[in-house]
């Protein structure tokens, strides 16, 4: 008996579970090339990490690129 | 699509495109920066801040080689992060994007949100190279700037929702009143607070640079995540199955 089905029939072939997981992304990066100031790198080296800017250092050209705020 | 090998995919283009992104960055944008971070410089000195000695050039020539490496990383973190974004938008609107196959319509979204979510906040709030930003206003201005960005482009998801609704001819009639909206925020919305005090020729350029880079970013993403979902979707989702 053969029977035809198609596989895959919810509307957009994706799960919910990757849409959330793709925002989850989306949103941390944004916050770390756009707008870190130090926040990551404090949640385990304290407040020095407000200092050193490791992170704005290193997204600092491509945030000046992108056309973010910077100084 | 399953679940991982949508992700990889979305990560993947978005990983690349980055990486072009930052590539053409590196080659292009660099010699503005390193412009302007010199007149940067030159103000410290002047004022009295900093002293021009072998010290503060050491200093300074180390911090700038991470900077300037780190053009290419947030590239690939950015090209994921946005990436991502795009993965989604075009997983919700890939059947009802005009073209007959996925790279034809990947790259007709990118082209859209290349421009609500990048062109249009570009011309209220413009890229600027170092020096013209103060620092006290970088809170304000990243506020201004989000939020620039989330009204037109959640404004172009609504007028396009809308669009939907109507039959052919009148599609054009949410597209005026994206157009209309748009043009009310631009002109309603608080200007950036900064002069700009370093030379305009070098501010213009080092724009002009920053849009080529932005633009290759997203003319990549949407060629590159259109091949990948022809590649690994197209004849799974076409074809029917017989058990
Ligand atoms: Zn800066």
């Amino acid at each position: 008996m053969s029977e035809l089905r198609q596989i895959n029939v919810s509307k957009t072939g994706v799960s919910k579970l990757a849409i959330v997981a793709l925002a989850i992304i989306f949103a941390a990066g944004l916050f770390v090339v756009g707008f870190d100031q130090g926040h990551i790198f404090s949640l385990v080296y304290g407040e020095q990490a407000f200092a050193d800017l490791y992170i704005h250092e290193l997204t600092h050209d491509m945030r000046h690129a992108a056309g973010f705020p910077c100084h | 699509m399953k679940t991982s090998l949508f992700i990889m995919i979305v990560l993947v283009s978005g990983a690349f495109a980055g990486f072009i992104h930052g590539t053409v960055n590196f080659a292009i944008v660099e010699p503005y920066l390193d412009q302007a971070i010199g007149i940067e410089n030159q103000n410290l000195f002047a004022s009295g801040e900093e002293e021009d000695t072998p010290e503060f050039w050491v200093e300074y020539e180390g911090y700038r080689v991470w900077q300037k490496s780190g053009q290419i990383v947030s590239g690939v973190i950015l090209g994921m992060s946005v990436g991502s974004l795009f993965g989604i938008v075009f997983a919700l609107s890939k059947n009802t994007l005009p073209g007959n196959n996925m790279i034809k319509k990947a790259v007709i979204l990118s082209s859209i949100m290349w421009f609500t979510l990048y062109i249009i906040p570009f011309l209220k709030y413009p890229a600027n190279p170092p020096t013209v930003g103060d620092g006290e206003t970088v809170v304000l201005r990243a506020i201004l700037y989000l939020s620039f960005i989330a009204i037109s482009g959640l404004g172009a998801t609504a007028f396009y929702k809308l669009s939907k609704k109507f039959q052919n001819k009148r599609k054009f009639i949410a597209l005026i009143s994206y157009a209309v909206f748009i043009s009310v925020v631009f002109f309603a919305m608080p200007e950036n607070p900064d002069k700009i005090t370093a030379p305009m020729n070098l501010v213009h350029e080092f724009r002009i640079m920053s849009v080529l880079g932005v633009t290759s970013f997203w003319i990549s993403v949407g060629l590159i995540l259109g091949f990948f979902w022809n590649r690994f979707e197209s004849h799974k989702e076409t074809t029917p199955h017989y058990t």
